[in-house]
């Protein structure tokens, strides 16, 4: 039940300390979710739970990388769950989940009512001007990151304009733009290595 | 007030289930919810609460539980901590319920050549839906012209150097603090 996920069967004991407690792990993850801010956080999270801690391989730790990398959701999230289920069943993902996300929720919430309750001095006000103006640079280099990984061709350009417009011009929500551009983007983009390859064998003779 | 918590409650699930490529992704619906649909907040307070959010520690979805504490916040503290959490379980938990059970199966699926298909066709998508949330945040906070320097700044910081982008906002707002006070 543990080990569903491990990659080689073979491997039994794959130069791995042996597994943490829950309370190891809620500490570690924990710390993560205090220790962690926008960008970059999946190598610090290998670093920590791979060579540090050594609680996993690298066999291990990639596969679950690969997994909530495709799936929805933050990948540090994800990999809470992958990682706490990896060293100790569905007990050990819930603990880590609970024990990243509850001490930045606590210090949001704090901000938050500071905000709405004292919040409204020219101090503030001021200072919040120079954040969001920074957190707007920030989210638009996180464009410039996320299209050079995505712009592989003109149509990939076309589809990143037509999400563009569904959301901002046809005011419609996420998921539908999802569903409706999904299927374009996935058709396009599908394996064609197999065609791709008896074109090349069909063509090398000449 | 269970209607708020109702309203809570279905956004942030359905909007867990979308959010391909992390928290962000899914701003451009936030927003539309919860300053659009429910007028839980002004745009300008949406912002706040967006920037607040990525100047502190923690994933960068903990937005969605100030959005909950705003929208429950006129029925006191203790509704407003409600809100918050119903907001947060709402995003966390639907994705990582999916990421739990979709491990078991993942042995099989890793070598698909259809992984690195989707993976190429989520990455479009993904940037067209940052680029919106990045035009929502700069119609707010870029208004001026040292506004419009500080972000320019702040995008060229994290584009050509290793900065932590919390040290950047920090040091942004002090700035601001000194100049436009």
């Amino acid at each position: 039940m543990e080990n569903q996920a491990a990659p080689n069967p073979d491997q039994k004991t794959p130069g791995v300390a042996s597994p943490p407690t829950l309370l190891e792990l809620a500490s570690l993850f924990a710390f993560i979710g205090m220790t962690s801010f926008g960008g970059g956080l999946t190598a610090y999270i290998r670093r920590l739970v791979v060579s540090k801690k050594q609680w996993l391989t690298d066999e291990e730790f990639l596969p679950g990388l690969g997994l909530v990398q495709l799936l929805p959701g933050a990948n540090v999230v994800g990999l809470s769950v992958y990682i706490g289920n990896h060293l100790r069943g569905p007990i050990g993902s819930i603990v880590a989940l609970t024990a990243m996300i509850i001490p930045p929720f606590i210090m949001v919430c704090v901000l938050g009512f500071l905000y709405f309750y004292a919040g409204k001095t020219t101090d503030a006000g001021a200072i919040l001007a120079g954040v969001t103006a920074a957190a707007c640079g920030l989210m638009a280099s996180m464009v410039f990151e996320a299209g050079q990984k995505a712009i592989t061709g003109i149509f990939d350009v076309f589809l990143i304009a037509l999400t563009f417009a569904l959301v901002r011009l046809g005011h419609l929500h996420v998921p539908y733009v999802i569903l409706i551009v999904s299927p374009l983007a996935i058709w396009w983009h599908r394996p064609r290595t197999v065609t791709g390859a008896s074109h090349q064998e069909r063509e090398e003779p000449r | 007030m269970i209607k708020t918590f109702t309203h809570l409650a279905l956004l942030f699930s359905s909007l867990s289930l979308s959010a391909f490529g992390g928290g962000k992704v899914v701003l451009p619906s936030m927003h539309q919810a919860a300053v659009g649909e429910y007028q839980w907040m002004t745009d300008q307070q949406f912002v706040d609460l967006f920037s607040i959010s990525m100047a502190a520690p923690g994933p960068s979805m903990m937005v969605v539980s100030l959005i909950g504490l705003k929208a429950c916040l006129h029925y006191g503290v203790f509704m407003a901590i409600l809100g918050a959490l119903i907001a947060t379980v709402s995003m966390f938990v639907p994705s990582s319920i999916l990421v739990f059970f979709a491990g078991k199966f993942w042995d099989s699926w890793e070598e698909s050549p259809w992984r690195h298909s989707i993976q190429q066709a989520i990455m479009p998508i993904s940037t067209g839906l940052i680029l919106a949330a990045t035009v929502i945040i700069a119609k707010t906070s870029i208004h001026t012209v040292p506004t419009a320097i500080m972000g320019i700044v702040a995008l060229g910081l994290m584009l050509f150097t290793k900065i932590n982008p919390v040290l950047m906002m920090a040091v942004a707002g002090v700035i601001s603090w000194i100049f436009l006070k």
